[in-house]
């Protein structure tokens, strides 16, 4: 057991843990934090995707000794059920999820994306999305609410 | 008086003549004629097309020819050389951006000479230095094969070449120092196998093209013949007695390897052999074969050594007097949390066949082009394939993390002296 220091959401928590603990588990079962989702555990599928530094990154892999003073974002720090961020209001507009669980994954990877290229083309969208898969097959959706609020944002939407 | 003025005007006609004869020679190599464009649409033989098949797929040209899976052959992908960058082309029959103009005789001549139907000298990237010694009915084979491929209207890319060698009769010169079109000789004291794979080696698949090292000039350095080059910004492996390999290669392994991308326990293939072993696998089974027996014949020339690849078992922590300790320690951790979980055998249940790292090739390879590759961007199989896959560790890893790890499976997973220049290899890997 460590005790590390790590900056989530843009606070402060100190965690007691073993080095080689996903970063995935550390969230969910000490922070509760239970957005990011368990799927394959292997950086297969994405549904765990949370942001390190600002960069997509499939928090089943990453362990907890890597991430030091980077900053890691979850789905919790875009909004809530009562004030959606832009890309959750959209995905909630095209009705993009089914079943949901690849969502949180969704969202945190198609942040990424908007963060650094503000008005992607479609094919940049579809090539960026790539890693992350949903079994319901909502992928189509998925594209159009990034599309959606990457419209809303140029348009001078708030993030 | 006139003395003088007779040794100017003969100085003025030795030069005119010179001027002249340079001309004809500058000529004579850069310039090329066209060749009448065919009208006439033609019926080829099946057996011909099928072998054409194959033999398409032991040269790969798809893996150039085909970006995208749904426009098979249509060319445009890019490839980074020290020259500039090239786009492949559209071989298909398509009558005006592909190859559907180009007679037997054109696509013949493209294929030896490296000369388009109209003219221009096509760049080396096209490995015509090797498919210059295929046969007369191979070339005839492959013609039939992508004379009937369905015709995409692709137009050619324009390529970004450095100056001067966007002037393409340039490449005429590269001709003359590397285009070698003598006959394909079969080894009579070699077996009728190993022949076919010299052959299909050296001929069709232009393994040396990646695992020959080149000159400046960008033609093979024919005096390290395999002795290992560069493929898209990847080191590939000598295949002679320089091998980097850890452990001697069987010919069944590399039969595997060839055909499936995975020798069991042994290696793995990654970054551009992905797209060989791809191909190869939909080609011929006996001509695999043949390729891995003469590939086996070269390789088994490396000498036996022995290496930490011959113990099992997770790797150690760093010595407590180890003059770089901090940095390796940051290696040993980062290996030990990030990468044993599925490295080191049998500690997960979804570690498959991970190669336990100090059999994996990378780290004994010259230079940690291939570590780093492979620890940032992981093997994912080309587009619609299926094969082994590793994430990537490029978000998540710092660049000191990832820098101290390759140190660190370097010296105690391959106990081989260090790397110069690590740490640029990963600021250039990290490079979009």
């Amino acid at each position: 057991m460590t005790t590390y220091r790590l900056q989530v959401n843009g606070k402060v928590h100190a965690v007691d843990n073993d080095p080689d603990t996903p970063l995935l588990y550390v969230l969910r079962n000490d922070l509760a934090l239970n957005g990011a989702k368990f799927g394959c555990g292997l950086g297969q599928c994405g549904s765990c995707t949370v942001l390190l530094d600002g960069q997509p990154a499939m928090s089943c892999l990453v362990p907890l000794s890597v991430v030091g003073t980077r900053p890691v974002r979850t789905v919790e720090g875009l909004g809530d059920a009562r004030a959606p961020g832009v890309l959750q209001q959209a995905f909630i507009d095209e009705q993009a999820a089914q079943c949901g669980y690849c969502i949180a994954g969704m969202l945190m990877q198609a942040t990424a994306l908007l963060e650094r290229t503000p008005a992607p083309t479609d094919a940049q969208i579809r090539a960026h999305m790539s890693p992350n898969l949903c079994r319901c097959g909502t992928h189509m959706r998925i594209l159009r609410a990034v599309r959606r609020a990457a419209d809303r944002l140029a348009a001078g939407g708030e993030r | 008086m006139d003395r003088p003025s007779r040794t100017r005007r003969s100085t003025w006609w030795w030069l005119f003549a010179a001027v002249i004869a340079l001309t004809g020679i500058a000529l004579a190599v850069m310039w090329r004629p066209a060749l009448a464009p065919q009208t006439a649409t033609q019926a080829f033989d099946t057996t011909r097309i099928e072998r054409g098949a194959n033999l398409a797929r032991l040269g790969m040209c798809a893996s150039c020819h085909t970006p995208d899976l749904a426009l098979p052959f249509a060319g445009g992908k890019p490839m980074n050389t020290p020259f500039g960058v090239v786009h492949s082309t559209n071989i298909t029959p398509d009558i005006k951006t592909g190859i559907g103009a180009w007679s037997e005789a054109a696509f013949t001549r493209a294929m030896r000479e490296g000369v388009a139907r109209d003219g221009h000298l096509l760049y080396p990237a096209f490995p015509y230095n090797h498919y210059v010694r295929m046969t007369p009915s191979d070339v005839a084979d492959l013609y039939a094969y992508f004379m009937t491929r369905p015709a995409i209207d692709a137009p050619a890319r324009a390529n970004r070449m450095t100056f001067p060698f966007g002037f393409r009769p340039l490449v005429g010169f590269w001709n003359v120092l590397y285009l070698d079109d003598a006959p394909w000789q079969p080894d009579p004291a070699q077996s009728a196998e190993w022949n076919r794979g010299a052959y299909l080696a050296d001929a069709v698949a232009h393994c040396a093209a990646c695992h020959t090292p080149r000159t400046l000039l960008g033609g093979p350095d024919l005096k390290r013949q395999l002795g290992g080059g560069d493929a898209e910004d990847w080191y590939a492996p000598a295949l002679n007695q320089d091998s980097p390999s850890p452990l001697p290669w069987t010919r069944e392994q590399l039969h595997d390897y060839l055909r499936s991308g995975i020798a069991e326990n042994h290696a793995m293939a990654a970054g551009p052999m992905q797209a060989v072993v791809t191909h190869l696998a939909q080609a011929d089974d006996r001509d695999v074969a043949a390729l891995a027996a003469w590939t086996h014949s070269h390789l088994a020339k490396a000498p036996a050594r022995a290496t930490p690849a011959q113990q099992a078992g997770p790797l150690p922590a760093p010595a407590a007097n180890d003059p770089d300790l901090q940095r390796m320690t940051l290696g040993y951790t980062t290996y030990a949390n990030a990468c044993a979980r599925c490295h080191d055998a049998g500690r997960d249940a979804s570690s498959g066949t991970a190669l336990p790292l100090q059999k994996a090739v990378a780290l004994y390879d010259p230079d940690p082009r291939d570590l780093i590759h492979i620890t940032l961007d992981g093997i994912a199989p080309p587009a619609g394939e299926p094969s082994r896959f590793m994430p990537g560790f490029k978000t998540i890893l710092t660049d000191e993390q990832t820098g101290a790890l390759a140190a660190y499976l370097r010296k105690y997973g391959a106990g081989q002296p260090a790397w110069p220049e690590l740490d640029q290899a990963v600021r250039t890997a990290r490079e979009p």
